[in-house]
C-alpha cells in the first residue's frame, strides 16, 4: 500500500507528461494547422491500451483517441507481428483509428526492463492527405477511398528510426509533402518525450508503486464520475436534432427542403445509480455522402458533454469511461459500416450530436445547459496552383453564436462545443496563399432574442486573386435553424455566397466548385439560439 | 550618492538603497497602496532619505500599474477607447483567435473588451500583404470616422488597419487627421507600436496601449513630481518586461511594455548572478506570496519571448491563448503557477488532499497571520517547523503557530493522516505544482532541468528550492543575499536599453545582404536617438542584432543573431532548429520573419562585483561580527519525526563557512531551508551555494 500523497504526485505527473508530448508536437510541427490552431492530441495508456492521461486539446479527439488506439493494437496483434521495442506506428483509417483520414494517429510502445509497461500516442489533423479534393475533405466523396490515402496501422519507426517508406507514402499521396513528413516527425517527437516522463516514473518509484498509482488514478475518476452522474438523479431522457443532408448546386427556399434530406440523430439517455447510458436506436441509417461519423467520433461527443456538463475537474482517464454506456446500432449515421466516406462526420455530424446529448443531459440538469450553439464548424477548404505552378492548400474552421446561458448572452463568433481550433490571421492567409479576406466581423442581429441572447455569428469573405482554385465547403443549420431554450428565440442560420463579377449567387450548405480569380466566397455562419422569453 | 531600487509588487514595495561611498546598503519593506502606487513610494523615499541625508544619483522603478490596470484593479480604471479600423473588420479585435479558454466550461466568458461596439469605427482603405495600396483611403470615410471620435470624445484613439505592418501610410494619415482635427493627445498607430504581422495580436498590442497610456503617463509624472518635492532629481528609470530600461519619459510612451516589470528585473538580478558565478545554465526560481515563477538563464541571458497574454490566466505554468489580452513586445520568460505562501489546501470528492490554484493572499492571509482557518502552504511550513514560531520579517511580523496547526489538523481528520503528514502532503503537492512551471521553460527548449542550476528568490523561494531541486533533479541551488528583495536589487544592475523591430517576411534565397544591413541600420539609428536623449554617448552603446527565422511554411520563429552573413544565420537556425526539436531541414527554404535591433548601455557600476557600489559586495562590507555556531535549535519534522535543527542567522555568516542540512537560515526577508543531504557553502559575496 503507497501512501496517498505519492499516489497524488504520481498522478499528476502523469497528466503533465500527455501535456508536455503536446508542447513537443507543437513546437517541432510543421503545419500552420497544428502550430497556429493547434488542432491535435496526445495521450499516455496502459499496458492493456487503458487510457492513463489525456491533455486537453480537442473535445473530438476525447474518446476517439483512446478508442482508436485499442483498436490499432487490435489490428497489431491480429497481424501476429505484435511491438517490439524501438517502434512506433501508424494510421489513419478512421474505421480502425477513430475519427476521419486527416486524423494521423502515431503510437510507441513503451518497454521498461524488456516489459511492455505503456504507450504513448498523437493524434493530429494533418491538412493534406490526398483524396479527390484539396484538403481530403471533398463533400462530394462517396466512399472512404475518393477522400484520401487509407493507412492501415504500419511500422513508422524501427529501431528508432523512421521508416522512410512509410514517410515517403504519406508525402507521396500528399499534396503539400513537406509539411506531411514535418507533422509526422513532430509527432514521433512528441511520443517520445511521453515515453521518456513515463520511463522516468517507473524508474523513481517502482513498477508496483506506478501501477498502483494508475489503478488508483482511474479508480479516482471513477468515484467522482459516478458521484457527479448520481447527483444528476435517475431518469429517463430523450432529445433528437437534424442535420442537412448535402443540395449540391441546388439553392432552394427553405419551404422547398425536403423532409428526406434531413439526418435525424437520436439518442435516449437513462441515467441510473450513478450510470449513464445512451442508446442511439432510432438514429437515420448511414449515407453516401460524408457525414457519417465512426463510433470514435459518437463517443467523443458523449464524453465532451458529460464532461463539461458535470465536473471538468476530473483527471481524464479510464475510469471517467467506466460509467458511460454508449450503444449505437451499426450501419447507422453515428457508427456506418466501412467504407463509407467519413469526414465531415468528425466536424459536423460531431457537432450535433454533442448538441443532442447536451439537451438530453439539460433536462436531467436544468439551468446547466446553454440554448444550442450555431451547430457548424463551417469548414472551408480551398486549394489550387499558384500562376507560378506552386501548389496550395488551404483549411480553415470558422466559429459561429454559442447559445444564450442561463444568465448570461451567448459568445459571438466563437468555436463551440466540439473543437476548439484557431482561426488563421487574415495577414498570415494573405502572405501564403493567393487570397484576401474582404469581410471578418460579426452577423450582427443573427443570435437568438431571449431573455438572454444567442451570439451572433462570423462574416467571413475570401477572395480568390489568381490562378486556378477549387473550394470545399461544408457546413450545417443552413435551413434548420439553432432552436432557442425555455422560450428563448432560434438563432438565424447561415448561408454561403458566391460573388462572381458583382452578382450574388446563393451555394449550398456543402458545396464544392471551381473558382476564377476575382471570385468571393462569402461564409456567413449561424447565430446561436436564445435562452427564456425576450 | 544613492542608489535606489524601487519595486512594487501586490503585497508590498520594496527599497534597496546602496550607497557606493559608504558602501552600506539599506532595506525597506511597506505596504503598497494599489490605487495609488506613487504613495507608497514616496513615503519609502522619504523614510530613507530621513535617516540618509544623502544624494539620489539613480532611481530604478518597477511598477505593476499597467497589469492591475489591466485585471480591473479599483482605483486605476482603464479610459474610454476608440479604434479606427478598415471597413469590414470592426470586430477583428473582439474575435480574437476564435477559440474559448476553457474548453469543457459552457459558461465561458471572453475578457472584457477594451473597446465597447460603439466604439469601434472604420474607414474604407485597403493595403495588401506586400504593402501596396489596394483601396486609397475614401475621404467621406475618413471624415466621418473623425466625426463620430468627435461625437464620442475618448481619451485615447487606436489606429489599427489591415497590413499596416507593411505600410503604415494610411495609418499615419488617419493619426494625423485626428490630432490636428481634434487635438486629441493619445492616438497610437499599430504600424508604429508593433509592425509585425497577425491583425489581432498587433491591434490588441495597439489597444492595450492607447488605454494604458493616459494612466501611465498620469502615474509617472505623479511620481517624479513627487521624488522632486523631496528633493530627488536624479530621472527615474522604469524596468520594461524585456529586462531593459526606460527613462520615464519615454517609458509612459509605450506603456504596454511595462507589463511584466516586476517580475523581469527579479530574472535580471538573477542573470547577473548567474553571469558573476559563471553559471552557464540557470533556472530563476521565485516564489512569492501568491505566484510561482520559472524563467531559464543560459549564457546569463534570461530568454526572451515576443507575446505574452495580459491580464490572462494560465495552464502549467503557461498562458492560455485567448484568456486575456495579447501583447507583442519583448518579455523576460517566465511560466507562472498559482503557488506561494498564500496558497490554500483542501479536500476533494475523492477524499484527497489538494493544493491550490486559491491563494488567501496577503488578506486574509494564511491562517497563522490571525484572521482565516484556512490552511496555506505558509501554515505547512510553520507545522514544519521551516518558519519561525513567533514571527517573520525579522521579528517585527508576529504569526499564531497553534491557528496554523489547527487548520491543518482540520484537513488531516478527513483523510485519516496526522498533522505533520499532512503538512508534509501539502509541500509535496505544492512543489509538484512548481516543479511543471521549472520544468515547462527546459523542455519547451529541448533542455533538461537536471543541467541547470537552481537560483532561488522571492519571499518563498530559497524555503522549497532544495525539495523542488530534488523533484527535478537538480543537484544546485543557489541563494542570493537578500532574497525576499532581489527585484529592487535587479533595479540598481539593469541596462539602459531601446528595442526596436520592422517585418521582413522574406526567404534568406531572395534577400540581399545590403538590404539586411539597410533595415537593422535604420532600426539602430531610432534606438541610438533614443539613448542619447537619455544622455548615453555612442561610444557606451552596444548593438544586438536578431533575426526572427523559420523554415517557409511553419508560423513560429527561433531568434537567431545576425553578425555578418544570412548564410551563418541559416547554418545557426538549422543548427538551433535540431537541438531544440530534434531535426533540421537544411535543403528547405529559410525565412527571414522580423528584424529585432536593440541598442543597450551597460552601466559602468552594474556588472562588476568588485565595485564599492554593488549591493552584495557592499553588504558583505558592513557585516558585523562573525559566528560560526547557531544562535538556536529548532524542532523540524523530516521524513516521519522530529529533529532538532540548527537555525543560523544570514547576517552572521562568514564567507568560506559551510552549513550541513538538515538546517535553518533566517534573514530579515527570507528563510533558507537546508534539507536533509544538503550542504550550504557560504560564497564571498555572501550567496549561498546548496549541493546535494
Amino acid at each position: 500500500m503507497i501512501d496517498a500523497i505519492t499516489l497524488e504526485v504520481v498522478k499528476n505527473a502523469l497528466l503533465y507528461a500527455s501535456e508536455e508530448m503536446g508542447i513537443t508536437v507543437r513546437n517541432s510541427a510543421y503545419s500552420p494547422n497544428i502550430k497556429e490552431r493547434l488542432d491535435h492530441s496526445c495521450a499516455l495508456f496502459d499496458r492493456e491500451g487503458r487510457l492513463i492521461a489525456q491533455a486537453e486539446h480537442i473535445p473530438v479527439h476525447l474518446g476517439s483517441l483512446p478508442w482508436g488506439l485499442r483498436q490499432m493494437l487490435g489490428h497489431v496483434r491480429h497481424g501476429g507481428g505484435g511491438m517490439r521495442p524501438g517502434e512506433m506506428w501508424v494510421a489513419n483509417d478512421p474505421y480502425i483509428t477513430g475519427t476521419h483520414l486527416n486524423d494521423v494517429t502515431v503510437m510507441r510502445p513503451v518497454f521498461h526492463e524488456g516489459d511492455l509497461v505503456g504507450f504513448a500516442a498523437s493524434k493530429a489533423h494533418h491538412t493534406d492527405v490526398g483524396g479527390a479534393a484539396p484538403g481530403s475533405m471533398s463533400p462530394d466523396a462517396a466512399d472512404l477511398f475518393a477522400e484520401g490515402l487509407v493507412v492501415p496501422p504500419l511500422r513508422l519507426v524501427a529501431n528508432d528510426a523512421p521508416v522512410p517508406s512509410a514517410v515517403e507514402l504519406f508525402c507521396a499521396n500528399s499534396r503539400t509533402p513537406q509539411t506531411r513528413a514535418g507533422d509526422l516527425r513532430a509527432q514521433i517527437a512528441g511520443n517520445y518525450t511521453g515515453e521518456r516522463r513515463l520511463l522516468e516514473l517507473y524508474e523513481r518509484y517502482g513498477t508496483a508503486t506506478v501501477e498502483e498509482a494508475l489503478a488508483q488514478a482511474s479508480d479516482d475518476s471513477e468515484l467522482r464520475m459516478r458521484a457527479a452522474l448520481r447527483a444528476l438523479g435517475n431518469g429517463i431522457f430523450q432529445a433528437e436534432d437534424f442535420l442537412e443532408g448535402p443540395a449540391l448546386f441546388q439553392p432552394d427556399p427553405v419551404e422547398g427542403c425536403a423532409s428526406t434530406n434531413l439526418l435525424r440523430i437520436f439518442v435516449r439517455l437513462e441515467l441510473r445509480d450513478g450510470e449513464a447510458h445512451f442508446d442511439y436506436t432510432g438514429t437515420c441509417e448511414q449515407v453516401s455522402y460524408p457525414l457519417n461519423a465512426v463510433f470514435g467520433v459518437t463517443l467523443s461527443g458523449v464524453h465532451y458533454a458529460l464532461r463539461a456538463v458535470t465536473d471538468p475537474t476530473i483527471p481524464m482517464n479510464e475510469g471517467c469511461f467506466r460509467p458511460v454506456h454508449v450503444h449505437v446500432p451499426e450501419g447507422t449515421l453515428l457508427n456506418p459500416h466501412r467504407p463509407a466516406p467519413v469526414a465531415g462526420g468528425n466536424v459536423e455530424t460531431s457537432t450535433r450530436n454533442a448538441g443532442v446529448v447536451l439537451r438530453a443531459l439539460g433536462q436531467a440538469a436544468p439551468g446547466r445547459v446553454p440554448a444550442p450553439s450555431g451547430g457548424t464548424m463551417s469548414n472551408v477548404l480551398l486549394g489550387g496552383v499558384r500562376l507560378d505552378g506552386r501548389a496550395w492548400v488551404f483549411y480553415e474552421t470558422n466559429g459561429c453564436g454559442m447559445g444564450a446561458r442561463p444568465a448570461s448572452d451567448g459568445l459571438s463568433g466563437i468555436q463551440c462545443d466540439m473543437t476548439n481550433t484557431m482561426n488563421t490571421p487574415i495577414e498570415a492567409v494573405e502572405r501564403e496563399f493567393p487570397l484576401r479576406i474582404t469581410r471578418y466581423e460579426f452577423a450582427r442581429g443573427t443570435g437568438g432574442q431571449g431573455e438572454h441572447r444567442g451570439g451572433d455569428g462570423l462574416i467571413r469573405a475570401i477572395q480568390l486573386l489568381d490562378g486556378e482554385a477549387h473550394a470545399s465547403l461544408l457546413a450545417d443549420r443552413h435551413r434548420l435553424a439553432p432552436p432557442g431554450a425555455l422560450g428563448g428565440e432560434p438563432g438565424a442560420c447561415g448561408r454561403h455566397t458566391l460573388v462572381r463579377d458583382g452578382r450574388e449567387a446563393p451555394l449550398p450548405a456543402k458545396a464544392s466548385l471551381t473558382l476564377e480569380p476575382g471570385d468571393t466566397i462569402v461564409v456567413q455562419t449561424p447565430g446561436g439560439g436564445g435562452y427564456g422569453t425576450p | 550618492m544613492l542608489r535606489v531600487g524601487i519595486d512594487v509588487g501586490g503585497t508590498f514595495t520594496d527599497v534597496f538603497a546602496a550607497d557606493g561611498e559608504r558602501g552600506t546598503v539599506e532595506i525597506r519593506k511597506v505596504p503598497t497602496t494599489p490605487r495609488a502606487p506613487e504613495i507608497a513610494v514616496l513615503d519609502a523615499v522619504r523614510s530613507l532619505l530621513q535617516r540618509n541625508r544623502r544624494v539620489v544619483e539613480w532611481l530604478g522603478h518597477s511598477s505593476t500599474i499597467a497589469t492591475n490596470a489591466l485585471l480591473g484593479q479599483q482605483g486605476l480604471e482603464l479610459p474610454r477607447v476608440v479604434l479606427v479600423t478598415t471597413r469590414g473588420f470592426r470586430d477583428v479585435i473582439e474575435i480574437g483567435r476564435q477559440n474559448r479558454s476553457r474548453i469543457y466550461d459552457l459558461f465561458v466568458e471572453r475578457p472584457r473588451p477594451l473597446v465597447a461596439r460603439e466604439d469601434r469605427l472604420t474607414v474604407k482603405e485597403r493595403i495588401d500583404y506586400a504593402g501596396a495600396v489596394v483601396e486609397p483611403i475614401d475621404e467621406q470615410s475618413l471624415a466621418e470616422a473623425v466625426e463620430a471620435v468627435r461625437e464620442r470624445m475618448p481619451c485615447a484613439v487606436a489606429v489599427c488597419l489591415l497590413n499596416a505592418y507593411a505600410n503604415g501610410e494610411h495609418e499615419r494619415r488617419v493619426a494625423r487627421e485626428l490630432r490636428e482635427r481634434l487635438q486629441l493627445e493619445y492616438v497610437v498607430c499599430s504600424s508604429a507600436i508593433d509592425p509585425e504581422y497577425r491583425e489581432y495580436e498587433r491591434f490588441s498590442t495597439a489597444v492595450v496601449s492607447a488605454a494604458l497610456e493616459p494612466l501611465v503617463a498620469g502615474y509617472l509624472a505623479a511620481l517624479a513630481d513627487g521624488l522632486k518635492e523631496n528633493g530627488v532629481t536624479a530621472p527615474v528609470h522604469v524596468m520594461r518586461s524585456d529586462g531593459g530600461m526606460s527613462e520615464a519619459w519615454i517609458a509612459a510612451k509605450t506603456p504596454a511594455a511595462l507589463i511584466e516589470s516586476g517580475p523581469a528585473s527579479g530574472v535580471i538580478a538573477a542573470a547577473a548572478l548567474a553571469r558573476r558565478r559563471r553559471i552557464e545554465r540557470a533556472l530563476s526560481f521565485d516564489m512569492g506570496g501568491t505566484t510561482a515563477k520559472a524563467g531559464a538563464i543560459l549564457d546569463g541571458k534570461p530568454e526572451v519571448v515576443t507575446e505574452y497574454e495580459a491580464a490572462g490566466a494560465t495552464h502549467s505554468g503557461r498562458a492560455i491563448k485567448g484568456s486575456g489580452y495579447p501583447v507583442r513586445y519583448p518579455f523576460v520568460d517566465l511560466s507562472e503557477v498559482s503557488a506561494g505562501g498564500g496558497t490554500i489546501a483542501w479536500i476533494d470528492d475523492a477524499k484527497r488532499l489538494r493544493v491550490g490554484p486559491l491563494s488567501a493572499g496577503a488578506d486574509p492571509g494564511p491562517a497563522c497571520y490571525g484572521r482565516s482557518d484556512r490552511a496555506t502552504v505558509t501554515d505547512a511550513n510553520v507545522v514544519l517547523g521551516r518558519l519561525h514560531q513567533t514571527h517573520l520579517l525579522g521579528g517585527t511580523f508576529p504569526i499564531d503557530a497553534r491557528r496554523a496547526r489547527d487548520a491543518i489538523a482540520m484537513l488531516g481528520v478527513q483523510i485519516g493522516l496526522g498533522v505533520e503528514q499532512t503538512a508534509g502532503g501539502i509541500i509535496r503537492l505544492i512543489d509538484a505544482q512548481m516543479a511543471k512551471a521549472l520544468r515547462i521553460v527546459t523542455i519547451e527548449r529541448g533542455l533538461d532541468p537536471r543541467d541547470f542550476t537552481m537560483i532561488a528568490f522571492g519571499g518563498n523561494g530559497p524555503l522549497h528550492a532544495c525539495s523542488l531541486a530534488e523533484e527535478l533533479g537538480i543537484g544546485r541551488v543557489v541563494v542570493p543575499l537578500h532574497p525576499g528583495l532581489l527585484s529592487a536589487q535587479g533595479l540598481l544592475v539593469v541596462d539602459l536599453s531601446a528595442e526596436h523591430a520592422h517585418s521582413v517576411l522574406r526567404a534568406t534565397g531572395d534577400t540581399r545582404e545590403e538590404e539586411i544591413a539597410q533595415i537593422f541600420a535604420s532600426l539602430e539609428s531610432r534606438g541610438r536617438e533614443l539613448l542619447r536623449a537619455q544622455g548615453i554617448t555612442d561610444g557606451e552603446m552596444r548593438v544586438l542584432r536578431v533575426l526572427d527565422v523559420r523554415y517557409s511554411g511553419q508560423s513560429f520563429e527561433l531568434q537567431i543573431e545576425y553578425a555578418s552573413s544570412l548564410r551563418e544565420v541559416e547554418q545557426r537556425f538549422h543548427n538551433l532548429h535540431r537541438s531544440r526539436y530534434g531535426y533540421a531541414v537544411e535543403d528547405e527554404i529559410v525565412e527571414l520573419v522580423n528584424a529585432r535591433s536593440t541598442v543597450v548601455a551597460t552601466q559602468p557600476h552594474g556588472e562588476r562585483s568588485d565595485h564599492p557600489c554593488h549591493p552584495e559586495r557592499a553588504h558583505t562590507n558592513v557585516r558585523a561580527t562573525s559566528k560560526d555556531r547557531p544562535n538556536e535549535t529548532r524542532r523540524l519534522w523530516i521524513e516521519s519525526s522530529f529533529v532538532r535543527v540548527p537555525v543560523f542567522q544570514r547576517d552572521d555568516l562568514l564567507p568560506g563557512g559551510e552549513i550541513t542540512g538538515p538546517a535553518i537560515i533566517e534573514e530579515y526577508d527570507c528563510t533558507t531551508y537546508v534539507a536533509p543531504e544538503w550542504r550550504a557553502r557560504v560564497l564571498d559575496e555572501g550567496t549561498l551555494s546548496l549541493r546535494r
